[in-house]
């Protein structure tokens, strides 16, 4: 061990999101501008289960756009197991275009493991 | 063996930790993770970070 790095999810992959989706038998993100409580938003829409208003993810900023009413238009954990999914695509992409290979891992927690083994030829990519 | 581990919460935060590598290099081996996913919110460098990262250039070639 040598370095720990903590860092807050920005989603900006659009590829990463899809696949995110994918993996929680969401529906595809959709570019589009949907009317939320107050104004509307443009971006890629995603429709989470039993939410009011879609969730709506401007990737080029990296921003999420998103009216529940403090929970009571939608239920958080959900949003939350999707910036989670995107984590665990976001790096499986990103190590696989390195070369690298991925295992994954669910923790007791909630949480996902994923240990990303580097090839020697990759050391120093 | 050199690794990086990812821990992604159910909150989508991530804790990126390299294992095996020497010095400043396990910087370099995370950091294409780092960028995509987001904000860097904290940095932690540990003991085998400072033990080697001062050693010269040719010395940590030796190690690997």
């Amino acid at each position: 061990m040598s370095h720990i790095v903590t860092i807050q999810t920005e989603v900006r992959d659009v590829e990463a999101l899809g696949l995110a989706c994918r993996r929680l038998e969401l529906g595809e993100p959709v570019q589009e501008t949907v009317p939320l409580f107050s104004g509307e938003a443009t971006g890629y829409a995603v429709r989470l289960p039993d939410w009011r208003y879609p969730v709506v993810f401007d990737v080029e900023r990296g921003q999420v756009r998103y009216d529940n009413f403090e929970g009571r238009w939608g239920e958080p954990a959900h949003l939350n197991r999707l910036l989670q999914s995107y984590g665990v695509e976001k790096c499986r992409l990103e190590a696989r275009r390195k070369g690298h290979s991925v295992l994954e891992n669910q923790l007791s927690d909630g949480s996902i493991k994923l240990t990303i083994q580097i090839g020697e030829g990759h050391a120093n990519d | 063996m050199q690794t990086i581990e990812i821990i992604i919460s159910t909150d989508g935060q991530s804790r990126i930790e390299t294992r095996g590598f020497t010095g400043s290099r396990c910087r370099d081996a995370s950091q294409f993770l780092e960028s995509a996913l987001g904000k860097v919110s904290s940095e932690q460098l540990t003991a085998e970070y400072h033990q080697c990262v001062q050693h010269p250039p040719n010395q940590l070639r030796q190690e690997n």
